[in-house]
């Protein structure tokens, strides 16, 4: 076991290269603008990471159990479309929202139904109801671009003049899926079924319920994330929601959530995945960087930080491999370290 | 037997599901041939569109015209097969709003081989290949003539001013045209304008919130913006309140402001005592759906396989100087005014 704790550092180096990945980049931009590092923008990346945040978690519980959510970006859709609807026909906030945040929950439980009663796989259930739940969202809305009054902007309202609402939404959020995770047996539940889902059977427990309990999950996250989306921009269009599965499933796989399931955390996995894709947005802003190349390096900078990510993965499993003929060797730590060095390679 | 039962239900089903898709009345033979024209378009993002689609279907079916409709939802493939799908059941004529400019190529060479004739609405094809009927307006010229409002604007502060361009979708012509239209004045006047600050926003408000957002925070001292569509200005609003930039014209702070698209919300936002927008570029939307609609339906009418011409709306910029006069010309403010 010597061995492993002389590698102590570089397993902690490891373990949260993310986190350093993170630091690293906001550093080199805050080289290139002093304002970077302000206090207001880093405001800013956390009120432009909220909504997708939001929908992040969710995916985070579906990923956990080796499932992934497509439909994501049509559940806001839909969301918003109720919402926008009711609003326009005279209905107060206070009833529009509840009900946009059923509408939502409702259409993941319909993920749920056909995943985990009908048995259908999940990539291709969500696909379908991807294209479904935008093509409701169209019928709803007959395709209109429809802005919302005053009184549903309340994106920039700060509670107690201090926290933004998206951010403090997008706070209570991840404390909620963190209390849920580590804490309840529902979550130890989830980690031991995207693990290995026949040992979890095995050991007893309702695999079909848990799956359908992160679609659901899922949805309603996806729900909540339109309402703040919508406090912010204002209005509902057709391309409200497009594209945010992408980044949802880019962050909790920035943050360590493995695709396979079983591994992976909402925090800070999932936040500071988000926070680092939101940061390169930023930070490309700040440098001025021409707009037909931002989209390119952002993706660039995203497939960098993920391969960093699957090697480390790799180097933490071969570390903390136990190793008796190298434990034999104590006595030649130079050797052993020689062995070692091999045994990455 | 059991299957049998349950595949003789489906199929029930879906001849029901059918026979309530089908048109529930056919048009009365009045002796005179019905004609059909398909009309592409993508989502009805913006008021503009909203108001183009609505304009156009409504003048064709006032005129006896049978008309097919398909949204591609911003998807140019989607919109490929719907076209080609268009041209399977024999359409007299096709009017399309391109998904983007390349697709509107191909759109154009599908309809020319089949010999039906095609119009192209508000985005232009890449090249002028093909035959078609193409009425759009010159983003170019009327972004610059609404950007030069605002920099004769800017030349009253008596200072330099620092300006910011929100850019549409670069696979947009119209989006490239509009940003042109910018540049033209801002290079014309190196005296009065630093470098602007160019934010992306892809036609998408949540994009455009992040970006405009950034660019606020690097660049506080931006006081003159120029978005490519009027229907990001609640975006605009959002992120200049909290900043305390959000100021009506005359009032201390106030960002210099303009747009092009001339829908509802920029007229709303243009009303003496309540103005914050100082100038925006106007597309003559009626008169292009009016101009594009007659050509069609002559070109259907005389026969022809496939008419070509290049049908320019001039535009004009409503400015805070041309408001008493030019008002009711631009096509939000009828709306607006509920005309």
């Amino acid at each position: 076991m010597r061995i492993q704790t002389n590698h102590r550092w570089l397993l902690f180096v490891l373990r949260n290269i993310s986190l350093l990945l993170f630091v690293f980049i906001f550093v080199a931009f805050s080289l290139f603008n002093e304002r970077f590092a302000s206090l207001r923008n880093f405001e800013n990346i956390i009120l432009a990471s909220a909504d997708v945040g939001i929908v992040a978690i969710g995916m985070t519980f579906v990923l956990l159990t080796g499932g992934i959510d497509l439909s994501v970006g049509a559940t806001m859709y839909i969301t918003g479309a109720i919402v926008a609807l009711m609003l326009e026909d005279g209905w107060g906030v206070a009833a529009a929202i509840p009900c946009g945040i059923l509408a939502g929950t409702l259409w993941g439980c319909f993920n749920a139904l056909l995943i985990s009663r009908v048995r259908i796989i999940p990539f291709m259930v969500t696909l379908g109801t991807l294209t479904a739940g935008r093509g409701l969202g169209l019928l709803i809305t007959e395709s209109r671009h429809i802005s919302v009054p005053n009184e549903m902007r309340f994106g920039a309202v700060r509670v107690f003049d201090l926290v933004p609402i998206p951010v403090l939404v997008f706070a209570l959020m991840v404390l909620v899926a963190v209390v849920i995770l580590k804490y309840t047996p529902f979550g130890r539940q989830i980690y031991a079924m995207g693990n290995d889902v026949e040992a979890a059977k095995k050991a007893g427990l309702d695999t079909t319920r848990l799956t359908a309990a992160v679609y659901i999950i899922s949805g309603f996250c996806a729900a909540v994330a339109s309402v703040i989306s919508i406090s912010q921009v204002g209005s509902v269009s057709a391309s409200f929601g497009r594209g945010i599965e992408f980044q949802a499933i880019a962050a909790s796989v920035l943050g360590g959530t493995s695709l396979f399931g079983g591994v992976g955390n909402v925090f800070p996995g999932t936040v500071i995945g988000i926070l680092l894709i939101q940061m390169i947005q930023n930070g490309l802003i700040f440098m001025r960087v021409d707009l037909y190349l931002q989209e390119m390096v952002k993706a660039l900078v995203i497939l960098f930080a993920v391969f960093v990510d699957a090697q480390r993965m790799g180097l933490i499993k071969r570390l903390e491999r136990r190793n008796i003929r190298l434990e034999k060797r104590i006595a030649r730590p130079a050797e052993a370290k020689k062995l070692e060095w091999t045994a990455w390679q | 037997m059991k299957p049998l039962v349950r595949i003789f239900s489906v199929l029930l089903v879906f001849a029901f599901l059918m026979a309530a898709c089908t048109p529930a009345t056919q048009p009365a033979d009045s002796g005179k041939k019905q004609y059909t024209i398909c009309f592409a378009f993508q989502d009805l993002e913006t008021e503009f569109w909203m108001a183009g689609h609505k304009a156009i279907t409504e003048t064709l079916k006032a005129r006896g015209y049978k008309v097919v409709e398909v949204n591609s939802q911003e998807d140019a493939n989607k919109q490929l097969e719907q076209v080609k799908n268009c041209i399977a059941q024999k359409v007299d004529g096709i009017i399309v709003i391109p998904v983007d400019g390349s697709i509107a190529l191909k759109l154009i060479a599908e309809a020319n081989k089949a010999g039906i004739p095609i119009g192209i609405f508000n985005r232009p094809p890449q090249s002028d290949e093909g035959n078609a009927l193409t009425v759009v307006a010159n983003n170019e010229k009327i972004a610059e003539a609404t950007v030069e409002y605002m920099a004769q604007e800017a030349k009253k502060l008596g200072r330099k001013v620092k300006p910011l361009i929100m850019v549409g979708d670069l696979g947009d012509p119209n989006a490239v045209g509009r940003k042109q239209g910018f540049y033209n004045v801002i290079n014309k006047y190196p005296d009065l304008f630093e470098t602007p600050v160019e934010v992306a926003t892809k036609w998408n408000a949540d994009v455009a919130r992040d970006g405009l957002q950034a660019a606020m925070t690097a660049n506080p001292d931006i006081d003159f913006i120029f978005t490519s569509s009027d229907f990001l200005y609640p975006t605009i609003q959002g992120v200049l309140e909290p900043l305390g930039k959000w100021k009506k014209i005359g009032e201390e702070g106030h960002v210099i402001m303009g747009g092009l698209d001339g829908d509802k919300t920029a007229c709303s936002l243009m009303q003496p005592g309540n103005a914050y927008v100082d100038a925006t570029g106007v597309q003559d939307l009626y008169f292009e759906a009016q101009t594009l609609l007659d050509a069609i339906v002559k070109a259907i009418e005389a026969g022809e396989k496939q008419p070509d011409a290049w049908l320019d709306d001039p535009g004009f910029a409503l400015t805070q100087g041309n408001m008493a006069t030019k008002e009711m010309d631009m096509w939000g403010c009828k709306l607006f005014h509920g005309k």
